[in-house]
Order: C-alpha cells, then structure tokens, then sequence
C-alpha cells in the first residue's frame, strides 16, 4: 500500500547518487525481502512511473527477490551513450 | 553504447530510520515517553485517546500527534478534552506517519511541558509497521469486532509491537470473538506482546491501561 513512498524515496537516492547522470539511468535495481511488507509487483509498477519523471528518463526497474525484510537499492546502471569500449 | 553499473547498497528506510533517530534522541532529552498508536481504522485509537485524556491529560502532561490521510476530525475530537494543542497531521493520502511529519509536528508542542506523547498513526494494519517514528515502541489495538485471526494475518505489526490493547470489550457479549484464541494466535507471532483488555464506553479494564501509563512515566523510560 505504501509502494509509492518507496518508490518516490528510491528515486530521492538515485538522484542524490547520480546527480546530473540521472537523465542516463536505465536500470535500478531494487532487493525486495518477502518480509519487506511490500507488495514486488506493485512496487515495479510505482518504481516504473516515478522514473519516467524528469529528472530520469525511463529506467527500468528490476526486483530482486530475497528472504528476510531487506529492502534496498542494489545497484544502477547509466548508458552514457558512448560507444562501447 | 556503453552501460555502467554503480553499487549502492542502500536501505531505502535509511533516512527514515536516520530522521527517526533525531526524534528519539529529542525526546529522550526533554525526557518525553512516546507511544505509537496503530490499528485498523475503526479499532477505537481516537476513543481510547479521548478518555485517557481526560483522566490523565493534566497529570502526566500528555500531548497528542495524530495522523489521518484526510481531516483533522480525531484532532478536533481530542482537543474537547485538554486545553494542549493537538497536532493534526493531514497526510494527503499516504498511508502512514514518517519520522519527518512527527518532528515537524513536535516543533508546535511545547516539549518543556510533556512527559507523555503519544502518536496516533493512520489506521492501517500494514504500512504503519514499516516506520519507525522514533517512539518508545508500538501499541497495535484491536477490537472484538475484528477476527481473532488478525495478528496471524498482519504478523508484521504484531511482531513490531510491544503491546496489544483489545477495544471495545462491552460488545463480547453480542459477537462471536474468542479473546483466549485472540491471544493465542498474538503471542504466536510475538511471545512477549503484552495484552490489556478495555472498553473506553463502559471503563472496563481502563484503570490498568492508566497504571501502566503512570508507571511508564514514572519509569522514565524513553529509548
């Protein structure tokens, strides 16, 4: 129920993490503990919606599913649009 | 093109968790107990609230916090009986209190002069669990009207508090609701949840919900 506020507070992260990359993000990976109390779908579907905001660009989410009530932010992934090395 | 990956291994609860601390260390230093009031709208938190306040507003100097995602009616309720202001938390839709709404909140409360605070959260049974406000602990009330299967079905906020208050115990007589069951299926998902059974209509069971307030002021136990 409380998908969105978790949502909302990753992205506060991911901008504080990425600063003026965050326009470049285009994965955000997220721990999600079956005791977590948060529902994995829902928060994909809400993770999904707050990254299509400005500043980002349409991240994808990804779930990684645990044991335990871990919930967080795994890692990031930006495309800086250069060619590969 | 070129994907990089940054770790973060950050708990998304961190600031919460880190703003929540503030509160507790704020109102250990003012030597403030404070109690965090969850239940499923309509277990009886505001009635409980309203005759707590009028036998023990004044002498254990209450002051009362309390969230609703829309109107300030449990505020309006409660401030018939103390002459404290009531803080009304409109939470817009959310959920849940966080730790940022209640320090904002504790700002207008003179802390000078409150050695009990209590928190009324939004009546939820799920999403309260997961935020620390920075309180003493949680009181989850349930009510006869509810199943006796309540805490097995939202353990989580059973098992994130530290008492368990029964409402409205003067309806036994009319619903089937097992209070032995209840207990037992509470403890089943938290041993050491201590239970009271009152009826804020009748005063049932109220005087030993007033002498374990008094004595937990007394105790000055505030973290």
């Amino acid at each position: 129920m409380h998908e969105m506020s978790v949502a909302m507070e990753i992205a506060r992260i991911a901008e504080q993490k990425l600063g003026a990359q965050a326009s470049m993000l285009c994965t955000v990976a997220v721990e999600v503990g079956d005791d977590s109390g948060l529902e994995p779908s829902s928060l994909e579907f809400c993770l999904d919606v707050v990254f299509r905001t400005p500043p980002f660009t349409g991240a994808k989410p990804e779930i990684l599913r645990r044991a335990g009530n871990v919930l967080q932010v795994a890692y990031l992934e930006i495309d800086d649009g250069c060619p590969d090395d | 093109m070129a994907v990089r990956t940054i770790e973060v291994r950050e708990r998304v609860m961190a600031r919460n968790d880190e703003l929540a601390g503030g509160v507790r260390r704020r109102l250990a230093d003012a030597g403030i107990v404070a109690l965090n009031l969850v239940s499923s709208p309509g277990a009886g938190k505001t009635y409980l609230l309203e005759k707590t306040l009028a036998a023990l507003g004044e002498e254990l100097d209450i002051a009362v916090v309390t969230g609703d995602v829309q109107t300030q009616n449990d505020a309006d309720r409660l401030a018939r009986h103390t002459t404290r202001l009531v803080q009304a938390v409109v939470t817009g839709g959310a959920c849940h209190l966080d730790a940022l709404q209640v320090n904002t909140a504790l700002d207008a409360i003179d802390l000078t002069r409150t050695r009990l605070l209590f928190i009324e959260n939004v009546g939820n049974l799920v999403c309260p669990a997961s935020w620390d406000l920075g309180e003493l602990c949680k009181v989850v009330l349930f009510t006869v009207t509810e199943g006796e299967d309540k805490p097995l079905k939202y353990p989580k906020m059973f098992q994130n508090a530290k008492y368990a208050v029964l409402t409205k115990t003067d309806l036994l007589p009319y619903v089937p609701f097992d209070v032995a069951l209840a207990k037992v299926n509470a403890r089943a998902v938290n041993p050491a949840l201590e239970f009271f059974e009152v009826s804020a209509t009748n005063g049932s069971g109220m005087e030993a919900w007033f002498a374990f307030l008094r004595g937990l002021v007394a105790s000055g136990a505030t973290v």
